[in-house]
């Protein structure tokens, strides 16, 4: 067989292993396999080597949030979005009457008779003075404030969440067991308003998104806790905490966002 | 009755947000498990998600009524995750070593496979994974990811990527070739 020909049926093998190939294309990769050894061989490798890229965890992964939570973020997002455009669309009006103002001022000073003294700047209107007395720059700095000072609180309240989970109290169920219910319900409270922070992917608080990613693992382990809950297990969790240095650096980063 | 994906697009397109609900239903699992392969972080391929349906709201309106949704949203998605994916690499190289986080990341990508056994070895298989396609030039990337992940038809994957399908076919080839080298000696 030409080598030419060869690295053809090559490409269809891969596609045979990767289940990609239809009809009688299918069928021709398959006769050609069967009389190549080489390629026989090839397509083996390859279908083992995808059966063991089939139990990539990715394959199967549920979204770390429920739908529910999911659309409140979106909905979040598109309410932002559309405080947002008015208010770029009412800054950029003032361009429209400004501009016209501009025309007409040039306009007098072409026509006006040479010996007069100039015509005095025209005023800016006092619409057009509120308008331009709003920066972006200065809205921009607005946004990101918030979105730091909503970050430090939820913080703030999950480090207050984790110092009581390293002192629980005894279960009055189950003897030695330990009551984390308002613990547990505390953190699926948390949990979910974590969902809804808006702006935590954007670059306003890049530093703290290992914070935050720490802080939610916690928090879910919490979360799944029962009501009564066996000692070692909460040790776990206080041991992740611990590793993980997560009170310090909570303390850190609610700091820096503060400011 | 069920309405169709071009139907809730259709009323995203007048404004009548409800109709996220139903659509992200339908589509946001495949969503996030595309964008999840391509990032391997469960935080960013939820934002990835989060900000392919709120593109799919604003875009509604200039939607090609002609094209199918499911395909349209992917291409969001793909898009993005690839923007986002390119952002992301140089600050992810600067935050927490790259092994110290994989393993955490990769303890949260919940399956819902009770084995032990299965996870770890899932957890090893998704580690080599990852740094394979972090290896593939983006092309070769970005169409086995959407075979092996999205089980896209190789059209399909053309339409997506605006691509001919010679070279989806060609790149696909040489990223299979490429995942095997990488997981030889495995299991």
């Amino acid at each position: 067989m030409r080598p030419r020909r060869h690295r053809g049926w090559r490409q269809r093998t891969s596609l045979l292993a990767l289940g990609a190939l239809e009809g009688r294309e299918a069928d021709e990769a398959r006769a050609h396999v069967d009389g190549c050894a080489g390629c026989a061989e090839e397509l083996a490798r390859l279908r083992q080597a995808l059966e063991l890229a089939a139990l990539d965890p990715v394959r199967t992964a549920e979204p770390p949030l429920g739908m529910p939570a999911l659309l409140a973020r979106v909905n979040a997002r598109l309410d932002a979005a559309a405080a947002a455009r008015p208010r770029l669309a009412w800054r950029t009006a003032w361009l429209l009457p400004a501009g016209a103002l501009a025309a007409g001022v040039a306009t007098l000073l072409l026509l006006r008779p040479a010996p007069t003294p100039p015509a005095p700047p025209a005023a800016p209107t006092g619409v057009a003075e509120t308008q331009v007395a709003v920066p972006e720059d200065m809205l921009g700095r607005m946004e990101r404030t918030v979105t730091r000072a909503q970050t430090a609180r939820y913080l703030d309240e999950a480090q207050d969440l984790l110092l009581t989970v390293a002192a629980p109290r005894p279960c009055a169920r189950q003897s030695r067991r330990v009551d984390v219910e308002q613990e547990a319900e505390r953190s699926r409270e948390l949990l979910a308003r974590r969902a809804l922070l808006v702006g935590t992917s954007g670059e306003d608080v890049a530093s703290a998104r290992p914070v935050l990613r720490d802080v939610e693992y916690v928090l879910r382990e919490v979360a799944s806790l029962p009501s009564c809950a066996r000692e070692r297990d909460l040790q776990a969790i206080q041991r992740e905490v611990s590793r993980r240095n997560l009170l310090m650096k909570i303390d850190l980063m609610t700091r820096e966002l503060k400011g | 009755m069920e309405q169709s994906d071009r139907d809730l697009i259709g009323r995203l397109a007048r404004g009548d947000r409800e109709a996220l609900g139903p659509l992200m239903e339908r589509h946001h699992r495949r969503l996030y498990r595309l964008a999840l392969s391509y990032l391997r972080d469960p935080d960013e391929a939820l934002d990835a998600v989060q900000e392919v349906f709120v593109k799919a709201y604003q875009n509604a309106a200039r939607w090609d009524g002609g094209s199918e949704v499911g395909p349209w949203l992917t291409r969001i998605a793909v898009n993005h995750s690839i923007d986002r994916y390119r952002r992301g690499r140089r600050r992810r190289a600067a935050e927490t070593p790259l092994d110290e986080e994989a393993g955490d990341r990769d303890a949260r990508l919940t399956t819902g496979d009770p084995s032990p056994e299965r996870r770890v070895l899932g957890r090893e298989v998704g580690e080599r994974i990852a740094s394979a396609l972090r290896s593939l030039p983006e092309r070769q990337r970005s169409v086995f990811v959407l075979r092996h992940y999205d089980e896209l038809a190789l059209e399909d994957i053309a339409r997506v990527l605006d691509m001919s399908l010679g070279t989806v076919k060609s790149s696909l080839h040489r990223a299979v070739h490429r995942m095997r080298e990488r997981l030889e000696g495995l299991r």
